[in-house]
């Protein structure tokens, strides 16, 4: 196994030629439409009038499609039926889609999206998440996650923090942005491909909105040029597209241009936060009581979800004996938001952080000492009642104390911090301990399809969705593994529902501990009935002793004359089934919403960081000078693909936690397109980043010992914000903690602005 | 007709200048290795080279970002997309994983051994950045090969294995001639570059007997291109049935010298050549460091010191760094005749300028700095590289004998409609430059600043910042008093 984990991406082989296929770099068919989205400019308004005859008869422009010609449901809403396709007459936030164009070229599209006329009637929008929670505009419930005594915990606390946090939205900013290509076939089908996250769910957003049964619509994902959550829920810019190819019978492409992506899509959800932390006198955790206000948009989209994690994980790594965690789902005229590597974990994993920093300040002791001395252990009990077993967080931590010395690191710090003025340093050490299912129990299943041809190459079928993050080596990796042969023999085929129904999106970092697992199980099927047939094959009564491995048919030790390829056309002769199809569905896994309990996750990711930053006084700037990150990945499949997923979710938490800043104009416009929404760059990553991956780890609730690595890492970015808090705080403490992101300009102000 | 040259093919086409090369690659030619991310240059995903000859006869290749490069600027050039990169079979048998693929570049290679690729949107960009990199750096350091990915966006964000590959190449590379025209051949041997490119000269120069040279004639209704980094940021629309004329075809225009106790920096010298130039670096050392500031490379490799002042940003680098210097314009009019302007002089109001119908910048002059005068530039944006500056501000401060203030002029961006001088620093002449004088300065900046709320901060946060850089330029010029 330990050979295997260097396996590489074999698409990068491809990336780097150029060859591999985008959505948009699939040969355009012939006669291909463009297609192109008239949105709301308003953030809340009724919808009088739509004159789109002038749009129409534009040259080249062959229809503008509205609600009115959906022959099935206006209707793309993903978990609630709140989100219609294209507005009808309520409009909601600015860039809810009206209409669509179709012309014969991209720029005729866009022309004519011009001359579509509207008229409204403004309405009064709501943009603050706080006044929408006081208005009771919500999406579901409030939730309360309630475990302990609170008010007599509070009565007992040494030192009480209270306060008010803010953290803000970020752009998913994939490269590719949202498309598709949707192509007519015989007998009103439609095959579409898309860059798409949710195979299944598409799917029927597809044949719902079509009015045609499921069958009829097959959706082929080769992979996307990154997603990052984005892509997993709203289906507008794959289902508009599907429509007019529909409706026409002409091939339909549509793709998002740059700023159309950034000003109507979904982001990172905005919270606000309130809280109260109780310590006692050795800096135990008493209580923790925080409310979250998720800014979540106009529709309900995938919020809900966000929010229930966001809920399930604002203990952070800590023991808590006495919390409540509250929490609402708030709706306000944004465009909805969406999933966002973290999926609510970030945030939620931001207040306790901050809670404890605070309360730290109160006591008079470092943070460090503090989150050290309140890190979840065997034994300890999360909110939901789940009890630690075979936790990590204790020795992540001590990996990375013994790696760096953080006393010695503190003080070198503080020293520091006693002979500057003009220039500051500050560090933070994050824990990381992240719930590993989706918290929507339902959708932990999967499927594979393998497929032995008769030449002794195999293929794969899951659906799992390859964008970058290495699923597709993985499953790979585990497939070769199974049936005893090597990677180069196994591809793995695009994600159909064809092939692959119904199947879960590829989130929440399951994509290979479900398709993986499924797959696992798929070929070891095979392997079993393969090995029965060597054995009848070679005339060995005992087929336990038969054994594949390298490629090779063994029989005990002794390697027999007959190879892979040879076992397999063999077995084809004699009439043996080639093909498995497996099903996996996450065992032992339930949440009891009304009682706030149960067991949500199949296992926990834990990992610890250290962040080292400078800051310059006088400009209000900062570097990242030092990550050293410990992460808990078990036994890893492809080391080179699992170090990639670490130090991209650490930097894209940085770039959450201080650079990248979502600006609104009073009419709830995103004023911040590509040059002024700017996301880390190759010298803002620190010369110093190491990754520590924590020895001897297993973990028998996934596929071989692995463990997911998409989304913890991404947690450790939240210490650039605690690193520059540090510093910040070591100039002045009269001001309650800034808002993330730390922009510059925060920075500047929280130095230079009297409070 | 436009010709030009495509990897191996020469093109001959009818569509519009103004269509950008991204387009005319992916939509015409169908070569869709060359990526669209964002179409405003700030990302690198379509970035590739594009070679220019050369007096001597050679090619020169810079990285650009090809959304915003018009096909009409690469007229009689040389572009080299992702596609263009396959090595021969022979070139480097062996090396090859499959039998139906083509080697994979050093380049490609590094990348790959790297793992520093992950969803592979940004990753062709990447390559032609990593192999421009190897053609036209002088010193091949790692630093610098960070430098030349300082446009390209990965937000997968690997970058510590992207590092990785560019620290390998840089490494593979080492001993590699310092001498451009010479480095060619040595990178076809090293596998960096296929071998059709040492013809790329010759067929070049043949194609360019039967077109003739290529023109730039500015009139009144003609758009001219000054890089047009900004431009096709702009209005990509509206120049795609424009008329165009492009500045790069003015190699009359790319000249820097000394004259006069001025540096000369000719209309068509692009920021990067200046940023490199050995006589910019003798009087103006801090430059290289500054002008990296004003984007990346691959826009850099296009823009002009002219086009960032006819723009007439408020907030524009190169015009506030010029500004401080006192430095002036040649502007030539369409009946030849030139007129002699300061740049202080030229900005009118937003986004207007003195610049007349027909008129062109043709040089610009920078006064040489005179004993005891020092330079200096302040920046602050969100993201250090390739962000517009919330402020800006250069500083020219001159001594006299006794170490008193002579001259002090100080330029700010974004802190008010025009890139504007601080007025009113005449009367501190003679003043010892102490901590009171800084205060003195800084307050004058900072009640001189009028910014607004915008998307690059507050104003309060601009003008507080305008103090602060103040006081930054006086710490630079007395810590470099202190190391003297």
């Amino acid at each position: 196994m330990k050979a295997k984990a260097a396996m590489k991406n074999d698409d990068m082989l491809m990336h780097v030629r150029g060859t591999s296929r985008f959505v948009d770099d699939i040969p355009a068919p012939e006669g291909c439409l463009h297609a192109a989205l008239y949105c709301s400019p308003l953030a809340r308004a009724r919808l009088l009038e739509l004159d789109t005859a002038k749009a129409a008869a534009m040259p080249g422009v062959l229809a503008v499609f509205t609600h009115k010609d959906v022959p099935g449901l206006n209707q793309v809403g993903h978990i609630l039926k709140d989100q219609p396709l294209f507005a009808v007459d309520e409009l909601e936030y600015i860039g809810q889609p009206i209409a669509l164009v179709v012309a014969e070229t991209r720029r005729a599209a866009y022309r004519a999206l011009k001359k579509l006329e509207a008229r409204f009637e403004e309405l009064e929008p709501v943009f603050d998440p706080r006044e929408a929670a006081a208005k009771g505009m919500l999406h579901g419930k409030r939730r309360v996650l309630l475990r302990g005594e609170l008010d007599e915990a509070f009565s007992r606390a040494a030192v009480v923090a209270e306060g008010r946090l803010s953290s803000g939205p970020q752009e998913h900013f994939y490269f590719e942005t949202q498309r598709a290509l949707a192509v007519p076939g015989e007998h009103d089908t439609l095959k579409v491909y898309a860059s798409a996250q949710a195979p299944g769910a598409f799917h029927h957003h597809i044949a719902e909105v079509l009015g045609i049964p499921q069958h009829k619509v097959e959706l082929d994902i080769r992979r996307l040029g990154g997603a990052f959550g984005g892509k997993e829920s709203t289906a507008v810019w794959v289902v508009a597209p599907a429509l007019a190819a529909f409706l026409l019978n002409r091939p339909v492409k549509l793709f998002l241009e740059r700023n159309e992506d950034i000003t109507t899509t979904g982001k990172r959800h905005a919270y606000e936060y309130d809280y109260r932390l109780a310590l006692d006198a050795d800096g135990k955790i008493l209580a923790f009581d925080v409310e979250l206000f998720q800014h979540a948009g106009a529709c309900a989209d995938i919020s809900p979800a966000v929010l229930g994690r966001s809920l399930l994980h604002a203990s952070g790594s800590y023991s808590i004996p006495n919390i409540r965690i509250a929490a609402q789902s708030c709706r306000t005229n944004i465009p909805p938001n969406n999933a966002f590597r973290g999926f609510g974990v970030p945030q939620g994993s931001l207040i306790i952080e901050a809670a404890l920093s605070h309360a730290a300040e109160l006591l008079g002791v470092e943070p460090t000492w503090l989150k050290y001395k309140n890190l979840l252990q065997d034994g300890d009990v999360l909110p939901y009642g789940v009890v630690i077993e075979a936790g990590t967080a204790l020795r992540c931590w001590q990996t990375l104390d013994q790696k760096v010395d953080l006393a010695a690191r503190l003080a070198a710090v503080e020293e520091y911090n006693r002979e500057h003025v003009d220039s500051k340093r500050g560090l933070a050490v994050v824990p990381v301990c992240f719930g590993i299912s989706f918290a929507q129990t339902a959708l932990n299943q999967a499927s594979s399809l393998v497929n032995i041809y008769v030449d002794g190459s195999v293929s794969v079928s899951t659906g799992a969705v390859e964008m970058g993050q290495g699923v597709n080596t993985k499953i790979q990796v585990i497939a070769a593994r199974a049936l005893g042969i090597d990677v180069s023999q196994v591809r793995i085929d695009s994600t159909n529902t064809s092939r692959i129904p119904n199947a879960s999106p590829t989130s929440a970092s399951t994509g290979s501990d479900l398709n993986g697992m499924a797959t696992k199980m798929a070929c070891e099927r095979l392997y079993e009935r393969l090995r029965g047939f060597a054995a009848r094959h070679l005339g060995v009564p005992d087929e336990s002793v038969i054994s594949i491995r390298d490629g090779a048919i063994w029989v005990g030790v002794r390697r027999a004359e007959l190879s892979w390829e040879q076992l397999v056309k063999a077995a084809q002769w004699a009439r043996v089934d080639l093909s498995e199809h497996a099903f996996y569905a996450t065992p032992n896994l339930y949440y009891d919403l009304e009682l706030e309990r149960g067991r949500p996750f199949a296992y926990y990711a834990y990992g610890t960081s250290l962040t080292e930053v400078s800051l310059d006084c006088v400009r209000g700037t900062y570097t990242i000078d030092l990550l050293e990150v410990v992460q808990d990945i078990g036994e890893s499949f492809s080391v080179p693909v699992d170090r990639g997923q670490i130090e991209g979710a650490v930097i894209q938490g940085i770039g959450w936690a201080t650079l990248e800043q979502i600006r609104y104009g009073k009419d709830g416009r995103v004023l911040t397109g590509v040059n002024a929404y700017k996301v880390p760059d190759i010298k803002f990553v620190p010369k110093h980043f190491e990754i520590t991956l924590l020895d001897q780890s297993q973990n028998p609730y996934a596929v071989y010992n692995s463990k997911a690595i998409g989304e913890p890492p991404f947690i450790h970015g939240i210490g650039a914000y605690f690193a520059i808090l540090h510093a910040l705080r070591s100039v002045r403490r009269d001001k309650p903690l800034p808002p993330l992101p730390l922009t510059p300009e925060r920075v500047f102000m929280y130095l230079h602005e009297e409070p | 007709m436009l010709s030009f040259m495509v990897n191996q093919r020469l093109i001959q086409t009818k569509e519009p200048p103004g269509m950008v090369l991204l387009e005319f690659v992916r939509d015409v030619l169908r070569l869709t290795g060359t990526k669209e991310a964002c179409r405003e240059g700030e990302c690198g995903a379509c970035t590739v080279l594009v070679g220019r000859p050369t007096e001597a006869g050679s090619v020169h290749y810079d990285a650009c970002a090809s959304c915003l490069v018009p096909i009409g600027d690469v007229e009689g050039c040389h572009v080299l997309t992702v596609e263009g990169l396959e090595l021969d079979h022979a070139a480097s048998a062996g090396r090859s994983e499959s039998a139906v693929l083509k080697p994979l570049t050093l380049v490609q290679e590094l990348i790959v051994d790297n793992s520093a690729s992950q969803c592979g949107f940004c990753t062709p960009g990447i390559v032609l950045s990593l192999t421009g990199f190897a053609l036209n750096c002088d010193g091949l350091s790692l630093d610098d090969a960070i430098d030349a990915l300082d446009g390209n966006i990965c937000r997968c964000t690997g970058y510590v294995a992207i590092r990785n590959a560019a620290r390998a190449l840089s490494e593979r590379l080492a001993g590699l001639s310092g001498e451009l025209n010479a480095r060619l051949p040595a990178l076809v041997e090293a596998g960096v570059l296929p071998r059709y490119l040492l013809n790329i000269p010759q067929q070049l120069a043949e194609a360019r007997e039967q077109t003739g040279q290529v023109e730039c004639v500015p009139t009144g209704k003609v758009v001219l291109v000054a890089g047009g980094t900004d431009l096709f940021v702009q209005k990509p629309a509206a120049l795609l049935d424009a008329e165009l004329c492009f500045l790069s075809h003015r190699r009359d225009l790319d000249f820097i010298k000394e004259e006069a106790g001025e540096l000369c920096i000719g209309a068509a010298v692009t920021l990067e050549r200046l940023r490199r130039d050995p006589l910019v670096a003798k009087h103006f050392p801090s430059f290289s460091h500054d002008l990296a500031l004003h984007s990346s490379t691959i826009l850099r490799n296009k823009a002009t010191l002219s086009g960032n002042i006819v723009n007439a940003s408020p907030i524009g680098d190169a015009t506030i760094m010029l500004l401080a210097l006192d430095a002036g314009l040649s502007l030539q009019a369409a009946d030849g005749s030139v007129r002699q302007r300061k740049l202080r002089e030229f900005f009118l109001a937003y986004k207007k300028t003195d610049l007349q119908e027909g008129e062109i910048i043709t040089a610009m002059h920078l006064p040489l700095l005179a004993q005891g005068e020092r330079f200096s530039f302040q920046k602050v944006s969100n993201r250090v590289t390739l962000d517009i500056a919330a402020v800006n501000t250069a500083m020219r401060l001159r001594v006299d004998d006794r170490g008193c203030l002579a001259e002090l002029a100080i330029s700010a961006g974004g802190v008010g409609p025009i890139p504007m001088m601080i007025k009113g620093l005449e009367p501190l002449a003679g003043r010892s430059i102490d901590a009171l004088l800084v205060e003195e300065v800084a307050k004058i900046a900072f009640d001189a600043a009028k910014p607004i709320d915008d998307i690059r901060g507050s104003a309060a946060y601009k003008r507080g910042l305008l103090g602060q850089l103040v006081r930054a330029h006086f710490a630079g010029y007395l810590q470099a008093e202190v190391e003297r």
